[in-house]
Parts: C-alpha cells; structure tokens; sequence
C-alpha cells in the first residue's frame, strides 16, 4: 500500500483535475480543448485514485461503478444528436440552432446541441476509460489472490 | 430513406443492449432482430444505390471538403449487406446455442456498427475508427467461451492486429501529410499527383495492414488459433464478415486511391496470392480437425482475390469482388455446419466444400469461372494453373473433413434442429448464387466498375 502522504495528495488532486476536465470541456467551444480530452483527464483523475488507495475503497468511496453504464447511455445520447436531425430531412450531426441564430440560455450556459454531444463524449470516455481500469484492477487481484 | 439510418440504427442497438445482459434470451432476440433490421436497411439501400447511382451526404451539413462524408456506392454497399447477413446468422447460430457471456450480443452490434460505417465511408480516417471499433469488438468476441487457450489466441490476434492498425494508421498520417486531406476522393486525385516514393511507402503499409486483417501468406500466423479456438458462430463472423474489411480495404486503397501504384507492384501482389494459395492448401491438406483445415483454407482462400487484383481493370477486379463475396459466404456456413450433424446439415457442409472447390452448382462455381477469365484476361498460363490447382487441393481437404467427420457418426444430431437452420439458410443462399447467378455476377460487375471510372 502507498504511504499516507500520497493517499492524502492523491485524494486532494481528485476535484482540481475534474475541474480541469470540466474547464477543457467548456473551454473547446471558444479554445483549444474537447470532450475526448476532458474525458481523459478526468479518467485520469481517477486512475490516480485506483492507484493510490486500492479499488476496493475507492468503489466504496466514489460512485465510479456508474460510470461504465453511463458511458453506454452518454453514447445513446451522441447518437441522439447525430440522428435527430435526420427526422427533420437534414444531414446528420446538423446542430441547433443554426449559426447565427439566437441560442437560449439559462444562467450563462448556452444551450446547444453541440454542448450536448461533446458531454456525450465526455462521459463516454471517462466511462470507458473506468470500465477498462476497473476490469485491469480485478484480473489483478484474483491473480494475487491464486 | 437516409444512408446513415442503418449505421445509426445497429449502433444504439449495440449501445442498449450493453446495457442489458445479453445471456437473457429476450435481449439476445432483440439484438438478432437489430441486426435483422439492419441488414434490411441495407438491401434497400443497395436497391437504391444500384438503381439511382452513389448517394453522399455531409455531416452538418458544412461543404464538401470540410465536412465528414459518408457515401453508399455499389462497392461498399455490396460488402455491408454481405457483412451484415453473415453477423445475422453467426449471432443467430450463437443464441440458439445458448449464450454464456453476457457481453456478446452487444459485441457483434458494435462490429456491426464498425462494418457499416467502415463500408459507408468517404473519409480515410473515419475508415480508421470504425476499422478499430470492428477490430476492438472482434478481439473481446474472439475470447468468448473463456477457455484458456481461446484467450490466449485472442490475445495474439488483438496484439498482432493492433500492430496492423497501427501500421494503417501510420499510412493514413502520411497520406495526409503528402495530400492534406482526408476525403477519399480528394486524396486520390492528391496521390496521383504526388512524389512516387511517397506514395510507395504509403501503399506498402496500407497493403501490409490489409494483409495481416485478411491471413494472407506470411501474415498468416494470428489466424489459425484464432479461428480453431472460436465458437462456429464467432468463427464465421470473423471469417465471413470482419476478414471482408482487408479485401474492402485492398479494392479501396489499391483499386481507387493508388490504382498506378497497385499496377506497378502487381507481380508482388501475384506472388502474395500464390504463395497463400499453395500455403493454405497444403497446410489445409495435412490438418486432422475440420476447424483447422478451414482455417488454413480461409488463409489459401484470400489468395484467389489478391490475385485477382493483381490481374485488376474491369475483368480482375470484378473477379476480386466477386471471389470475396463467395468466399465470405462459403467460409461462414463451413463454420456454422461443422460441428453440427445430421443427415441436412452434411448435405449444407457438402454444398460449401463444392463450393470451395468450385464446383456446380454451387456459387464457388462462378467465383471460379471469373477467376479464370481474369487469368485468360491477363494471358498468364501460371495463373490459370494455379488456380486450377488450388481447386484441386481444396476439393482433396474438403472432402477429407467431409468424409472423416459427416461420414463417421452420421446419426448423431446433436444440437437440435433449431441449430441447424442458420447454416441451411446460408447454404440455400450459396446454392441460389450458383442456380442464378446473374444478380451477383451484375453487382460484382457494377461495384468494379465504381474503381475504374465507369468502365466495364
């Protein structure tokens, strides 16, 4: 097991790199950054936490059980947005609203359907990203176990 | 009807019921008649696609040239309807079977899904991801039963293929290095126009990465294990549908984006073909199991169609297309009647082994016959030698798993009758082709024609 110095560090790096995901997340639609990148520092984020303390307390602990049905989900919901246009007679991924149109907002959030499948993407890869650390974890253990 | 329905379709098919456990007969049912749905979106399709010619549509709707393209012409279309009924009636086989992992349902729609998108592409480097999604499926496919040495093959196949797509990949950087696009027609006319050189390496990587996909002689070693560890049903998928992706890959690279490059180095190609040829039959001839042989005839089976391209214009690449159809179709019911009996299924097996063989009435029989108009077409002698001979061998080791496993224990009908029935099916379609041969000779005809510019 690591020491109590990394554990600690380990634990307090968790919110700062899923606020950092988040930020490159948001950030593609002005900046450098998108949801396959955010999904992979978040999954990193989570590794780190695999790592350092285990799988079992950090299944305990983090609801990253979640996140490999999410993924399946978030992928149901990119392909929502892809295909819904089609229903309308317009190519697929066509985004709403168009450009230039006046977009809807709620706070400061814009709502686009872009937004929605670069979420989409986030969550598909973070879940995918989980789903393969988990499974590695526990072909590990039962190998240390036999 | 949109050409993206069917890929959308089969894809959140496969994302739901990811979601689900497959071992539950209902979710089992419901991805077999995703895959059905599927399968019968694309007839329409290629319907429409031979009637009315290609049909591309952009994403977003941005202008060509930005936008990612998706396009059904009779070439793609051809080996995704293929593609599709062979999934069909592996996964079919599987459930009747009783599944025992709950992951495979959801696996085959998602190399499903890879297919269809592999197929209906125009962009380079989306061929590559729906490649990989076929390819990373296919891996996790291949281990199911999860005995030891089925996950030991699987993970050489998953090692040895990674390397493949890489290599793939590593071409595709370079064609856009060269081109600076990724659309395929634009990257064909950028190549035509490019350093030789350049273009050399590009092609002998893409050529390489195919060949590993496909088992061709010397890249062959992956594939028997694979195939022999794999359930009938997984082996015919991979033999009949997922293997489909290097002789797409070969006729799209070679015959439309690097056609002078594919005329230069024909000899090798030739020799390529030869060697798998002569290798896979003979290795074929000295195997005692039926799932063996098989494997080592899918290795010998390839060659036909790398020769045929080499042959290429109108004539060898209708040849190509053509064999890899037969092929995909005769391998997927080998797969499926080997290890069932009774007195139908071994008249089913005896119609594939005719079929390998190239005898009538069988649709072998045809991608035999157009094998040979190539070689008279390219005034070789080798050529039609060999694969005159290539048939003899096949008919030897055909019939040596004929006469050793049907002829043996004729009465025991393991499995029941509702098993049986993918592998008639398939065996009525093999049959059918070589009773009415037309339709695919026209479709063959038609898709070559979409690789020389309208010529036939």
């Amino acid at each position: 097991m690591s020491s109590v110095v990394t554990r600690v560090v380990a634990r307090m790096l968790l919110a700062p790199i899923l606020v950092v995901a988040i930020a490159i997340l948001v950030k593609g639609f002005a900046d450098v950054g998108d949801g396959f990148s955010a999904g992979v520092v978040a999954a990193l984020g989570i590794l780190l936490q695999y790592v350092t303390l285990g799988r079992e307390e950090v299944e305990r602990t983090l609801p990253v059980r979640l996140l490999p049905h999410a993924a399946f989900v978030a992928l149901l919901g990119a392909l929502a947005v892809a295909l819904v246009p089609l229903s309308r007679g317009d190519p697929i991924l066509t985004h709403s609203p168009p450009a230039g149109a006046e977009v809807t907002t709620v706070g400061k959030l814009e709502l686009m359907t872009a937004v929605a499948f670069d979420a989409a993407v986030f969550v598909l890869v973070l879940g995918a990203v989980v789903g393969i650390v988990h499974a590695v974890a526990r072909a590990y253990e039962e190998m240390e176990a036999t | 009807m949109s050409l993206a329905l069917p890929l959308g379709l089969v894809w959140a098919g496969a994302a739901v019921t990811a979601l689900l456990d497959g071992r539950r007969r209902c979710v089992a049912w419901l991805a077999v008649g995703v895959l059905g749905a599927g399968f019968v979106a694309l007839c329409v399709l290629q319907a429409h696609v031979l009637v009315d010619g290609p049909r591309t549509i952009v994403a977003g709707d941005w202008p060509a040239g930005v936008g990612i393209a998706l396009r059904a012409d009779a070439l793609g279309v051809v080996f995704a309807v293929l593609s599709m009924g062979v999934l069909l009636a592996g996964l079919a086989y599987e459930v009747v079977d009783d599944l025992e992992s709950r992951h495979t349902p959801a696996l085959v729609l998602f190399m499903g899904a890879g297919l269809t998108g592999v197929f209906l592409t125009a962009d380079i480097f989306n061929f590559y991801v729906f490649f990989e999604l076929t390819m990373v499926a296919s891996y996790a496919a291949s281990t199911y039963g999860g005995e030891r040495h089925q996950i030991g093959a699987g993970f050489i196949f998953a090692i040895v293929n990674l390397l493949g797509t890489f290599l793939f990949l590593i071409g595709l950087a370079a064609i856009y290095t060269v081109t600076g696009t990724l659309d395929m027609d634009g990257v064909g006319f950028a190549l035509a126009q490019s350093e030789p050189t350049a273009v050399a390496l590009i092609g002998v990587s893409v050529l390489v990465a195919f060949s590993i996909k496909l088992g061709l002689f010397p890249f062959h070693f992956w594939l028997p294990p694979v195939y022999v560890g794999a359930t009938p049903g997984v082996a015919a998928m991979l033999s009949g549908a997922v293997a489909n992706v290097g002789s797409y890959g070969l006729l799209r690279f070679g015959g439309d984006l690097l056609p002078d490059l594919f005329a230069a180095g024909a000899g090798v190609l030739a020799v390529l073909g030869s060697a798998s040829i002569v290798y896979g039959a003979i290795q074929a001839i000295s195997r005692r199991s039926a799932s063996e042989v098989l494997a080592y005839s899918a290795i010998g089976q390839v060659g036909y169609v790398l020769i045929a391209l080499a042959v290429g214009g109108p004539v060898g690449y209708a040849a190509a297309i053509l064999y890899a159809i037969v092929n995909a179709l005769n391998k997927a019911l080998l797969f499926l009647t080997a290890r069932v009996r009774g007195w139908l299924v071994g008249a089913c097996f005896a119609i594939g082994a005719l079929s390998v063989a190239g005898v009538p009435p069988s649709a072998g029989f045809f991608g035999k016959v157009e094998l040979f108009r190539a070689g008279i077409d390219a005034r070789s002698a080798v050529l039609v030698a060999l694969i005159f001979l290539g048939g003899a061998l096949s008919f030897v080791y055909m019939f040596q798993i004929y006469q050793r496993d049907f002829w043996r224990d004729r009465h025991d009908t393991s499995g029941g009758r509702a098993l049986q029935v993918p592998g008639v099916l398939l065996a009525l379609v093999v049959l059918g082709l070589g009773l009415w041969p037309e339709p695919l000779l026209a479709v063959s005809r038609e898709a070559a024609a979409t690789l020389t510019g309208g010529q036939r």
